[in-house]
């Protein structure tokens, strides 16, 4: 047999289970670039059919299998097993509540996308055709659109962890200010004024764990910071 | 996680961090003169009644206010945003802040009226 790669997969089945425990793997390398994805997909189609894991597009677009790999987040799907320390400790999203496995509870992260109402918002009639951009307006969506709500980033920040409840985290204020650089959006003053807020907003430390785990490498601490700026200039 | 309902922004949170970053601007420029001092002293370029004679002047003890002001602020702001995040219980949480706040401003009006008592 060719070569084989060890993982210690996180198993729990909090209707089974009393507490999770690590259960170890031994997959052969299938194919040069072999991802971290497709050695959980031969766990689940060879060796063991109930492990649990989410993942759709298998290549970085859907956001789906973020998980917690030798202690960084990140996509299984884009996650090269050659660089990674053996065996590969493959875990779920730190701070959320795990459904099964490797599957957790993301009901929370997607309510507070809501509360920042992501969709394009305005007051003007609407134009007989669309609302046009200049290239250089276009530009500045750069860096922000580009999220797939993976929640690597989210996961990642100790002031979420503390402060989950209130405190927006990385993805949905990188994602609040997608909407504030909008030059089509004319809701800027609503935004503004729903994110001041001494937990929303300002919970955020600069830490830049969020910044690290991106497997987008898009960066929301920037973007947290130019949230913080436009309210500065709001009121000087 | 405890999944709550949408209670809005509290319009706060601005000003703590504003002046955070104001304070530390502040302390970062004045902060390094008592250093000064202390080394002058030391080193034998000022004595006692020379040291006495600069602490009197009223342009030291503007920056000595102001360095006295700037520290108490950044230091109320950062225990702050520290309660804020480890002390889970609001009960709690509220005492200490409000406990830390009395205690600091105590300190800071006694300090003060050291600088402006001395030598008048
Ligand atoms: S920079 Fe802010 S949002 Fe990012 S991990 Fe740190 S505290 Fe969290
Ligand atoms: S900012 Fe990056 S890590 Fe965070 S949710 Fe979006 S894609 Fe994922
Ligand atoms: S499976 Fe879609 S991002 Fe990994």
């Amino acid at each position: 047999m060719g070569e084989m790669i060890r993982l210690t997969v996180f198993r729990y089945d909090p209707e089974r289970d009393a507490k999770p425990s690590m259960q170890t793997f031994e997959v052969p390398l299938l194919k040069p670039g072999m991802k971290l994805l497709d050695a959980l997909n031969h766990i689940k189609w060879e060796l063991d059919g109930t492990l649990t894991f989410r993942r759709s597009c298998g290549e970085g677009v859907c956001g789906s299998d973020g998980m917690n790999i030798n202690g960084v987040n990140g996509l299984a799907c884009i996650t090269p097993v050659a660089g990674l320390k053996q065996p590969i400790h493959v875990r779920p999203l730190p701070g959320m509540r795990v459904i099964r496995d490797l599957v957790v509870d993301m009901d929370h992260f997607f309510d507070q996308y809501r509360q920042i109402e992501p969709w394009l918002q305005t007051s003007t009639p609407t134009p007989e055709h669309e609302r046009l951009q200049t290239p250089e307006e276009r530009a500045e969506l750069d860096g922000q659109y580009e999220c797939i709500l993976c929640g690597c980033c989210t996961t990642s920040c100790p002031s979420w962890w503390w402060n989950g409840e209130r405190f927006l985290g990385p993805a949905v204020l990188l994602q609040a200010n997608r909407w504030l650089v909008d030059s089509r959006d004319e809701a800027t003053g609503k935004r503004l004024d729903q994110l001041e807020d001494a937990f929303r907003l300002y919970r955020c430390h600069q830490i830049m764990n969020c910044m690290d785990a991106c497997p987008k490498e898009l960066n929301p601490t920037a973007a947290i910071d130019s949230i913080k700026r436009k309210i500065l200039a709001r009121k000087s | 996680m405890k999944v709550r309902k949408d209670q809005g922004a509290a319009r706060s949170g601005f000003e703590d961090w504003y002046w955070q970053r104001l304070s530390a601007i502040v302390l970062a420029l004045l902060l390094p003169l008592p250093f000064v001092l202390i080394i002058a002293v030391y080193s034998g370029r000022v004595d006692q009644f020379g040291l006495l004679d600069l602490l009197d002047h009223p342009l030291s003890r503007l920056l000595h206010t102001l360095l006295i002001l700037a520290l108490i602020v950044h230091a109320y702001m950062g225990l702050k945003v520290i309660c804020e995040d480890y002390v889970p219980h609001i009960g709690w949480r509220v005492t200490l802040i409000g406990a830390m706040l009395v205690v600091m401003s105590g300190f800071g009006i006694w300090w003060l009226a050291m600088i402006w008592a001395w030598g008048g």
